[in-house]
């Protein structure tokens, strides 16, 4: 019993003050949204390289052909048979067609309209679709008729759709982003609409109701905010899809028309030479693969960054 | 205590709510509930879970709608199609204190908008100042510093977020609060923390409360009247100190004998009463809620009633 009792020297405690004021601070840095996206972003050393490769690439494509003022109606060597299909050499980086073009100058351009298409569209219906689908998701009464509006959207034959408005309204850029943009927002603003209908009913929108905030000041500061991270994953996945369609639409002849040079095109044009000069098709198909591959990379990291479950 | 000349400021008759579960079906969450809460005073609402007791809440913040009677809040009807002024009149003087402190705020907004969420929507600031001053001060009345505007609700204990509720709430100057059981989610260390500045606010604010527990020691701490509620239906309303000493309903009798004792000599002697329902009338008389002693109410039929009234004098 001896042992176990511990003899306490009062000189050895004094009395601690209780503020409390101190009792309520909190340690713990200042969280900022955006700045800890960035942090988790660039967190990833891969990722980082991915993202510059990437930009360097767009800005590659977007300033390249103004440079060499490429025009797909103007072919200076054509009548010169030894400009054709050079292999690619130092003099030659991609070497030349079968017109005698630099291939380099064209991949470049064709990549520059699929990228602006790409991002126009992507733009275009991520905007709309959000915009429809925040509203078609919070209101009951908006839903039911939206979801007739959908099922006969939805179930309009893409390809036939992109036939006939490219023969009535005839090929070209705004052609091509138009059909690309009227009927895919239905299916953004379908899936922002299930994803509000997950969150709608949680208890702080109903405290936000309770403290009289508009529907519209709900879906900007309690829906929307929440939603950053499905969005980025969305159209992280919608840019490279979108640029392969503009590919797969230019190669069917439905895209852009000759005027215009277009990635699509070019792989549609030389896959017929592909036995004897396979680098004039892979060409093109890798800048293409590299590009939305990037993009994807880029988009699902962003998107990842942007959960703020990842930022602790 | 005498309720007849005290001022009543929110009125619920004969008030039935239902849902449609499909099938045309249809659940009776409230039937009949019928009680008048006097300004100023502490309005208990106690019930086991599903009882009804926060659908009964809600539909005075007209949450959930009414399929029969009306709720009248100073003499004006607040319950079926009102104005949009008359709506925005609700709101701006019934405010609600919500259950779980994490799930009620907006996990990405900022304190200061959570709290000046009301603001923002009337426009009860002059200026952005005043805003911030307004904001500070809410902050200050729970016991939160200003330098908490800008951080998350997740950075907060559950104590401090329910504090963070409170706030919204008060910055609105509402006359009601219908507190929807605002410690059950907290730690039993700061529930004592809340209720006291719970009461602080009221004293200072001149509110009045309806509180929704189903904790009745709690409950006796802070209620001042007492409705006990069971499947929908109100079956015993008395001031807390009657309803404590005199309870009569079976159901009360149960719900009283489950309180647990803090003194563990004093647990171990306690026995909890099943409710049986058996031992009431089944005659099949509608029961109706009758005034046994004045301000004691209890739903019973005429023979129960009789059988409480002996049970009262024999008390």
């Amino acid at each position: 019993m001896e042992e176990n009792s511990v003899k306490y020297d009062s000189d050895l405690f004094e009395f601690a003050s209780y503020d409390k004021d101190e009792s309520e601070h909190i340690a713990a840095p200042k969280y900022s949204y955006w700045k800890s996206v960035w942090r988790t972003f660039v967190k990833d050393k891969f990722t980082v390289g991915v993202a510059i490769l990437l930009l360097i690439l767009i800005l590659f494509a977007l300033i390249q052909p103004s440079v060499s003022g490429y025009d797909p109606l103007i072919a200076p060597n054509i009548n010169n048979s030894e400009m054709r299909f050079i292999k690619p050499c130092a003099e030659h980086i991609f070497g030349t067609d079968n017109v005698g073009n630099e291939v380099f100058d064209v991949v470049w351009a064709g990549a520059k309209n699929s990228i602006i298409i790409s991002f126009v569209c992507t733009f275009i219906t991520m905007v709309l679709g959000v915009v429809i689908g925040a509203v078609w998701g919070f209101s009951k009464k908006i839903d039911k008729w939206m979801l007739e509006v959908y099922n006969v959207v939805a179930n309009v034959p893409f390809l036939l759709l992109a036939m006939i408005l490219s023969y009535v309204l005839g090929a070209g850029m705004g052609t091509l982003i138009f059909v690309m943009c009227v009927t895919e927002w239905v299916f953004v603003a379908f899936f922002i609409r299930t994803q509000v209908m997950i969150i709608r009913d949680r208890e702080y929108n109903l405290a936000s109701k309770c403290l009289g905030t508009s529907n519209w000041t709900m879906i900007k500061n309690n829906i929307l905010p929440y939603l950053i991270s499905v969005i980025m994953t969305y159209v992280s996945r919608m840019v490279p899809s979108l640029i392969s369609y503009e590919v797969f639409l230019s190669y069917m002849g439905l895209g852009l028309g000759v005027t215009k040079a277009s990635l699509g095109r070019m792989i549609s044009i030389y896959t017929s030479y592909m036995n004897g000069y396979p680098h004039l098709f892979w060409i093109p198909v890798t800048v293409l693969a590299i590009l939305s591959i990037s993009l994807y990379i880029v988009g699902q990291k962003l998107a990842d960054a942007a959960d703020p479950r990842t930022h602790m | 205590m005498s309720n007849e000349n005290r001022e009543v400021i929110l009125s619920i008759k004969h008030v039935d709510i239902t849902f449609e579960t499909g099938n045309k079906k249809k659940l009776v969450a409230v039937k009949d509930a019928n009680f008048d809460i006097y300004k100023g005073e502490t309005f208990a609402l106690v019930g086991e879970s599903g009882s009804g007791k926060t659908t009964l809440g809600r539909a005075i913040l007209r949450i959930n709608p009414c399929s029969a009677g009306e709720i009248l809040f100073e003499g004006k009807r607040i319950s079926g199609k009102i104005s949009r002024e008359e709506d925005r009149n609700v709101v701006r003087n019934i405010q609600m204190i919500f259950q779980d402190p994490a799930a009620s705020l907006n996990e990405r907004a900022t304190i200061e908008y959570c709290v000046s969420e009301g603001l923002y929507n009337f426009h009860l600031y002059e200026n952005e100042e005043d805003r911030v001053a307004k904001v500070d001060k809410a902050l200050k009345d729970v016991g939160l510093l200003p330098e908490h505007k800008s951080r998350y609700p997740h950075e907060f204990s559950g104590g401090q977020r329910q504090r963070v509720g409170i706030a919204r709430a008060m910055i609105m100057d509402p006359k009601f609060i219908v507190a929807d059981e605002p410690i059950s989610a907290l730690d039993v260390s700061i529930r004592a923390q809340v209720l006291n500045l719970m009461n602080k606010l009221k004293a200072e604010k001149d509110l009045t409360y309806l509180f929704i527990a189903h904790d009745l020691s709690v409950v006796r701490f802070i209620a001042d009247r007492i409705a006990v509620i069971h499947l929908g239906e109100i079956v015993e309303i008395a001031d807390s100190e009657t309803l404590f000493r005199y309870p009569l309903h079976p159901y009360t009798i149960s719900l009283l004998s489950s309180v647990p004792m803090p003194d563990p000599i004093v647990e171990r002697t306690r026995r909890h009463i099943d409710y049986d329902p058996s031992v009431l009338d089944q005659s099949g008389e509608k029961r109706e809620l009758r005034e046994i002693r004045p301000g004691h109410f209890i739903l019973a039929t005429s023979r129960e009633y009789a059988d409480y009234e002996y049970k009262l004098q024999s008390m």
